[in-house]
């Protein structure tokens, strides 16, 4: 997928600015912002329900505007608060979208068997879709974009309104369909994308701020250190490191208590045998290593410091 | 048009499983039925004239109620997402709408027929203005749905959406009084965009190919603006 300086107007006011991303076959993509930034927008303008006011998106070889039904046949889009049609039946719905995705026959009733045992949807099949609670409508809508094996899945906000159970599934199923579909997904709910995708994109106000906020974590690892010791001799030793470019700090568990900071945060060059070569310098100056582990990227300071910058340049 | 058939099935599940299509036929046969009934005992005359005029307006304060729904509750329950970014086109959804609508116009005059049957059983009744006044109100019926949709495709508010056609076909049923008025060539323009002026020779027993063809031409024109409204995104 290709998105080129893309900007949609409703009347005189701009909901999406000149947002350009691509997005490579298998990858899972996160697209990250706060309520009201766009992202639903992006997605409709991505399927063909809304044409762009400028610039151009072409999916899987396929200009979204002149091969519209194409592109619409190479994507499955789950939108916001699923939508369905409350007078049908679960599985009447789920055949009626295999059959307009192009399925007939065997071919439509195995691919609605195979979505309805994926999401498990076996006890609400013969439900009217209107009756059903906002968990199983989400996994029914989930189960229509899965219907005719589409080439990209966009799924804006999948699990709003799912328990916790249901979440976690909903996350293990997108996980299981990477690399056989290009998942691109919409939230606001950061631990949500955190947990999902394997990039993440960043909108505030209809502008993308970056189209891999975790570029820096990869390029740059941040590693966790656990060390008992002089503060001054665990810098030097792990600053004398190769690839180190900062130590710094943190607040660790029962770092209140002693005299010197427990826990420290170590950001450098990513380089095999790294971790080996800082154990190696520090338990040789004497100093006990209990945990050296690779940090989680945060993903809530990047967001925060992505979307502080442009209020900063605004004032 | 490969999923029409598809659409159109989807379209008679939902009119026939809403409580809409059975009131309006429903409503629609009492008012006929006790229409005919009176015209029969008091004239004593083997016609359908009459009641082919009092369908004219009927249709038009029922057709409103058939096609309010069609595309404004798609854009109200957000279904029309679901819909337009699935392989489908345009106008495979409109005219998928268009025939389901048809279908329960025809299904009432089916079954309004059982006053022309009930003619051939008793009386010896002119069967050409029977045969042209219902192909007049199946016409009528599609420019009115035509219509109908057009407004369902411009609102997501199903009430706005019948007053609009309502509106419409109330002015252009009455539409040739103000014709008189005018100074040609206008009189002419405004009078034959009347409804009655192009019904009224079908229910009387005269087909011209210039009735058929407004009709057919207001139906058409309704159904390519309500496609192109679905398009304009």
């Amino acid at each position: 997928m290709l998105a080129q300086h893309v900007s949609k107007w409703y009347g005189p006011r701009r909901a999406v600015t000149e947002v350009s991303f691509t997005i490579e076959p298998g990858e899972i993509v996160g697209l990250l912002g706060p309520n009201g930034s766009g992202k639903s927008t992006i997605f409709r303008i991505l399927c063909g329900y809304l044409a762009p006011s400028s610039g151009t998106v072409a999916v899987a070889g396929y200009d979204v505007m002149t091969d519209s039904l194409d592109v619409r046949r190479a994507i499955s889009y789950v939108p916001e608060d699923a939508p369905l049609y409350d007078h049908m039946r679960v599985e009447e719905f789920l055949r009626f979208m295999a059959r307009i995705k192009g399925l007939r026959g065997a071919s439509a009733a195995s691919a609605v068997e195979a979505a309805a045992a994926r999401l498990d949807l076996g006890a609400v099949m013969t439900m009217p879709a209107g009756k059903l609670s906002r968990g199983f409508r989400q996994r029914v809508s989930i189960a229509q974009a899965l219907l005719g094996d589409p080439q990209l899945l966009v799924l804006d906000e999948p699990t709003s309104g799912l328990d916790p159970h249901q979440v976690i599934a909903v996350r293990d199923l997108i996980r299981a369909l990477a690399g056989r579909h290009t998942v691109l997904i919409a939230s606001h709910v950061l631990p949500e994308i955190e947990k999902i995708a394997t990039r993440v994109m960043i909108l505030l106000d209809g502008t993308l701020l970056t189209t891999d906020a975790l570029k820096g974590n990869r390029e740059h690892p941040a590693l966790r250190l656990r060390a008992a010791g002089p503060e001054a001799a665990i810098r030097a030793a792990i600053t004398a490191v190769a690839g180190v470019r900062s130590v710094a700090a943190v607040l660790g568990d029962g770092a209140a208590e002693t005299a010197a900071p427990a826990c420290y945060l170590i950001e450098a060059e990513r380089r095999p045998a790294l971790a080996p070569e800082i154990i190696a310098v520090l338990t040789g100056r004497g100093i006990a290593v209990s945990e050296l582990s690779e940090a989680a990227p945060d993903l809530e300071r990047i967001f925060l410091d992505l979307t502080r910058r442009p209020l900063k340049a605004a004032a | 048009m490969r999923n029409f058939a598809v659409l159109l099935l989807k379209e008679e599940t939902a009119l026939f499983s809403s409580p809409i299509a059975y009131v309006v036929m429903t409503v629609f046969l009492l008012i006929m039925g006790y229409s005919f009934t009176l015209t029969l005992f008091l004239s004593h005359q083997p016609s359908l004239v009459h009641i082919f005029f009092q369908m004219f307006v009927l249709f038009m304060l029922t057709v409103p109620l058939i096609t309010m729904r069609l595309l404004a509750e798609e854009r109200k329950l957000r279904t029309l997402e679901v819909l337009l970014t699935a392989p489908v086109s345009e106008i495979e959804i409109v005219l998928a709408k268009f025939v389901a609508s048809m279908s329960l116009i025809a299904l009432m005059l089916l079954l309004s027929g059982s006053y022309a049957a009930v003619l051939v059983l008793f009386g010896d009744p002119d069967l050409g203005p029977i045969y042209s006044g219902y192909l007049g109100l199946l016409l009528f019926g599609a420019a009115l749905v035509g219509a109908g949709l057009l407004a369902s495709a411009l609102t997501s508010n199903q009430v706005v959406a019948a007053l609009i056609s309502l509106s419409v076909f109330l002015l252009l049923w009455i539409i040739d009084n103000f014709g008189w008025l005018l100074p040609s060539p206008f009189d002419a323009l405004v009078t034959n965009l009347s409804l009655s002026v192009h019904f009224r020779p079908f229910a009387v027993g005269s087909v011209y190919l210039s009735d058929v063809g407004f009709f057919l031409s207001v139906a058409l024109l309704m159904l390519l603006l309500s496609v192109r409204a679905l398009a304009r995104r």
